[in-house]
């Protein structure tokens, strides 16, 4: 008997089959759930985000799967210096031309450390990528035509908030925080690298494309729940509405190309609270701090996300200061 | 999750992207120059797919790349989207969402001088585009004119609006443009109407919270547009 029940083995595809199934003949009944006005409202969101975020999602797993695949360890250890706090810098602005989405930078920073980067650099990198790709600082000039000076003050703060806890992590960070599958080796020199681009690009996005649906599900959610005046409430204090405007960061996990068109519409706040929520969002959120637990392992995450805020939250409001000239 | 399951959950995935684009759903998320690139994406996640498919029956999945084959649980998240797209297809926003947003019109002056009205009786024009000019243009040539315009219809209390909501990139950042209707109108929330009037000189003021109103001289009763935004 109990060797029936162990070939009896329930897999994720059958259960996957099911929840279709169900989904289909259940169709009414979700239909008419979610004809609320609010739940509507709350639905047409959510498939916005999504829609909108996974193009750049798709371009970020590209991207990333090309530079996994095509550029070799041995090259990256030439290029970058040998001392691993002179590599910092070097890593930061190597994320301006190695662009990338947050959750697809968190895979390339784990095989960088893998194939003995310096993990100081390697997490520079990881922070710097997301946040200053020029896909990014496109959007960032889109989403604000008459402030380019918001660009350069994205630019700044995210760089900053990068090399500092680069350099952060030489002086206190210990390489036995990061999980041991993190820094195992992984040798694949020899192995086919379209085969690798495929397999790095699909799996980079099945994983992250989840975090995406939950960040978007908290979008259409705190839409529909946060009343449209909240933000007024803020305008007359600046450091609260700084503080808020991080804490919304790090809620919202919204992908790093779309946060400036969120930024961009709260029109009652000065910019400098939206500002921090730029260079907040892509270095820590909700959704990068769980990819970070399941890649680099618990002990890393819970030291390494708060830290990231306070750095963020300082950089975002020096960079705002000094390229804004003031809150405005 | 296993390989096989995610196979199968990009391909729709995909498949939902190319679907929304090919029937043009999509305008009710994002704006139209954005179709391109959801239809891009769609194509790739349907390939990305359909080479694990290819690699998986060829031969037993390699690890090529050092990740574990199992990637945990948040992929069955991108179920929420599929399931939304093939069952659900929710609407474009409407007075719902006016109902939630802020009540002012947000005006911004972006040209100091407008282009002249076209020159024809009763014109079309964006929403808008009027609002902009009853708030903005001082050269009077709104004053009097006869213009149409589409929208749909708010209610608040007992004064009836003609909105449309415009985005800057998707449906998350839309952003009402409001305008007060004056004349007997009898019709419930969220329906779509053609109106024909005259915008009051003067009732765009800080005091109205920048919405105008408009003298209705006809108004009849529309399908929705495909493209319910404006931009």
């Amino acid at each position: 008997m109990t060797a029936v029940v162990s070939r009896i083995r329930i897999t994720s595809l059958q259960v996957f089959c099911a929840v279709l199934v169900a989904a289909v003949l259940l169709q009414g009944l979700i239909t008419s759930a979610l004809d609320a006005p609010a739940a509507r409202t709350a639905s047409t969101v959510f498939v916005a985000v999504c829609v909108q975020a996974l193009p750049f999602l798709v371009l970020g797993v590209l991207l990333s799967a090309l530079i996994t695949a095509f550029v070799s360890p041995r090259v990256l250890r030439r290029v970058l210096p040998r001392s691993s706090a002179a590599a910092v810098p070097v890593a930061g602005l190597a994320g301006v031309v190695l662009p990338g989405c947050e959750c697809a930078a968190v895979p390339v920073a784990r095989r960088l450390i893998g194939q003995g980067v310096a993990p100081a650099a390697a997490l520079t990198f990881l922070l710097a990528a997301p946040a200053i790709n020029p896909v990014v600082l496109v959007s960032t000039a889109v989403a604000f035509p008459g402030e380019p000076g918001m660009v350069g003050a994205r630019f700044f703060g995210s760089l900053a908030t990068a090399v500092g806890m680069g350099w952060l992590w030489t002086r206190l960070g210990r390489a036995e925080w990061i999980a041991e599958r993190a820094r195992r080796r992984v040798d694949n020199a020899d192995r086919q690298r379209w085969a690798v681009f495929a397999e790095t690009a699909r799996h980079d996005l099945v994983e992250a494309g989840g975090f995406l649906v939950l960040g978007a599900l908290f979008v259409a959610v705190l839409g529909v729940l946060l009343p449209a005046s909240w933000t007024d409430a803020l305008a007359g204090q600046l450091v609260v509405a700084v503080l808020v405007m991080a804490l919304l960061a790090v809620v919202l996990a919204l992908c790093s190309e779309a946060d400036a068109f969120v930024a961009a519409s709260l029109t009652t706040l000065p910019l400098l609270p939206r500002l921090v929520f730029l260079v907040v969002g892509p270095a820590v959120d909700v959704k990068l701090i769980a990819l970070q637990a399941g890649t680099f392992g618990r002990a890393f995450a819970a030291r390494f996300a708060p830290a990231t805020f306070v750095v963020a939250v300082l950089c975002g409001t020096t960079a705002g200061l000094l390229v804004l000239g003031g809150a405005r | 999750m296993r390989r096989e399951t995610q196979h199968v959950l990009l391909l729709l995935l995909g498949g939902a992207l190319i679907k929304i684009t090919l029937n043009g759903d999509y305008l009710r998320y994002v704006r139209p120059a954005h179709g391109w690139w959801v239809l891009g994406a769609g194509v790739v996640i349907v390939a990305l797919a359909g080479v694990g498919v290819l690699r998986d029956l060829r031969s037993a999945p390699a690890d090529v790349t050092g990740h574990a084959g199992h990637a945990g649980h948040s992929p069955w998240l991108l179920m929420l989207p599929v399931l939304a797209i093939f069952l659900v297809a929710p609407p474009a926003l409407g007075a719902d969402a006016v109902v939630r947003s802020v009540d002012a019109n947000v005006v911004a002056q972006r040209a100091p001088e407008f282009a002249p009205l076209p020159d024809e009786p009763a014109p079309r024009l964006e929403l808008s585009d009027v609002v902009a000019r009853a708030n903005w243009d001082r050269s009077g040539q709104l004053d009097g004119r006869e213009v149409t315009l589409t929208g749909f219809v708010v209610r608040r209390g007992a004064s009836v609006q003609l909105v449309r909501l415009a985005i800057v990139c998707c449906a998350a950042d839309a952003r009402a443009v409001r305008l007060r209707l004056d004349g007997p109108l009898d019709v419930p929330a969220d329906t779509w109407l053609e109106v024909r009037g005259t915008v009051r000189t003067g009732s765009a003021t800080a005091a109205t919270d920048h919405v105008p109103a408009m003298t209705v001289h006809a108004a009849h009763v529309v399908a929705p547009p495909p493209d319910p935004y404006e931009y």
